[in-house]
């Protein structure tokens, strides 16, 4: 069975050590290198001062030039402390003899009130985005907040495709697509990532080349995983929203309990047939979470595939567009997003209903959260 | 009595001979169930537990407001035009 990235992090955790933000401050002054794995989008809104910027995907390939002294102490730092972990264990691998990864990330560096430092900000590129920031909304302080976001879509599907599309065109600096399936042929008539060129490949993969072709200024981080409850919370925690494309109730309930745990939106959307669901649950906003909605998932019967119970293209279309529109609104704090709401849309009569919708007092998702933001 | 239309979702059209909207005469929102329930017994039986409790997956708002913050089944029709049935779907 394929180890999981909680597994993973576990194993390396037991053979890596942490330390925190102030220790590995205090070993750059004695000798120490800081490793900053973050992409470039990241690192531009600030890193440690006098780190090494090396994005983890570049790792293998120019750790070497970068550090070439296999014997200096490298402290590894990314953005919450998890990307940082799996690229130690890179370093450690590749000769590096004296890695730690840095707990907590970038967040708990900068919280800690250690030396940060702001590179001068690149050229901007306002022909790309000028249609979208000459709305008030949005503005250059708006596309500078869009591109300083890390945006997770789990599911690069039917939902997942004009999500993760839409978001890339926007700019959202760094988008995370999860996904263990390949592409099949009878996925290309509602899942525009894909293409005839790239059936057989992991979607992610075939994700990736059309996002970057649509926009090479966005990260793109691939997870090529099926979502597990253990998984869903160490990847949530390094994303400010997450979008909710899945296509099974296991992986929806995961995603909402790791949120809701973790404290970030979740934009979630399902379809039926010419029917869709569209909500944002934000508990920490006041609204309820999915649980709330419905304790329990339905019997099978009641819940076939899109496969058995058929789908017509747009169906997901129009609601995946929709949770980029609300992923949008939530990193520019503007409008009214869905929160204690549930749109309901019925393509066949074209009726969109905005219903109102409260979070259960006896919810043992929300209840947990509750007890664990007041715990001291 | 008043005249109310329940709306049936995809999910569970196939237990109301294909109906998408279902006229019937109720005073509350508990009696426009039974009404329907004469005639689509399958489909009552996948909205309300046999103790006739709402089913976990399922939720019914009475011109767009949530039963459960108002008196749940119990909830007077009282001149509302729409009841819509809406139960948990997870296609991507």
């Amino acid at each position: 069975m394929a180890e999981t990235l909680e597994q993973r992090l576990h194993a390396i955790r037991a053979r890596l050590p942490e330390v925190a933000p102030e220790a590995a401050d205090r070993q750059q002054a004695t000798g120490a290198v800081i490793l900053d794995v973050r992409e470039p989008e990241e690192t531009a809104r600030g890193h440690p001062q006098a780190a090494y910027l090396l994005p983890r995907g570049l790792l293998e390939t120019q750790a070497g030039t970068v550090l070439p002294d296999t014997d200096i102490p490298v402290r590894v730092l990314c953005g919450s402390g998890v990307r940082s972990l799996l690229a130690a264990d890179t370093l450690a691998g590749m000769g590096y003899r004296d890695v730690a990864s840095i707990a907590g990330g970038f967040e708990a560096w900068a919280a800690a009130g250690l030396p940060v430092e702001h590179p001068p900000p690149p050229a901007w590129p306002l022909s790309r985005y000028r249609r979208q920031m000459a709305l008030p909304e949005v503005g250059e302080a708006g596309q500078r907040r869009l591109a300083g976001a890390r945006v997770l879509v789990v599911g690069a599907g039917g939902l997942g495709s004009p999500a993760a599309l839409y978001l890339a065109g926007a700019g959202i600096g760094t988008l995370g697509i999860v996904d263990d399936d390949r592409v099949e042929i009878d996925n290309l008539h509602r899942q525009p990532l894909h293409d005839e060129a790239t059936v057989g490949m992991p979607k992610v993969e075939s994700a990736r080349a059309a996002l970057r072709g649509r926009n090479a200024d966005v990260a793109i981080e691939t997870h090529a995983l099926r979502l597990t409850a253990r998984d869903a919370h160490a990847l949530v925690a390094d994303y400010d929203v997450i979008l909710d494309c899945t296509d099974n109730f296991p992986a929806r309930y995961a995603l909402n309990d790791a949120c809701v745990a973790a404290g970030r939106p979740l934009v979630q959307a399902a379809i039926l047939r010419f029917e869709g669901q569209l909500t944002v649950i934000h508990p920490a906003a006041g609204g309820p979470c999915y649980r709330c909605l419905y304790p329990e998932p339905p019997p099978p019967e009641l819940s076939p595939a899109c496969g058995e119970a058929g789908v017509l293209g747009v169906v997901p279309g129009h609601l995946g567009v929709l949770q980029a529109s609300e992923a949008i609104k939530l990193v520019l704090g503007i409008g009214e997003p869905l929160i204690g709401r549930l749109l309901c849309a019925d393509l066949l009569t074209m009726r969109f209903r905005r219903l109102e919708v409260s979070a259960r007092s006896d919810c043992p998702t929300c209840t947990r959260s509750q007890q664990g933001a007041t715990a001291p | 009595m008043t005249q109310v239309t329940v709306h049936i979702p995809a999910a569970l059209r196939g237990f109301a001979d294909g109906a998408s909207e279902l006229p019937v005469e109720a005073g509350s929102v508990r009696e426009a169930l039974q009404r329907v329930g004469e005639r689509h017994q399958l489909l009552v039986a996948r909205i309300l537990t046999r103790g006739g409790a709402l089913r976990p997956y399922v939720n019914i708002f009475l011109d767009e407001r949530d039963i459960r913050g108002l008196d749940g089944l119990d909830t007077a029709i009282d001149g509302a035009r729409e009841l819509l049935v809406v139960p948990s779907v997870a296609g991507g």
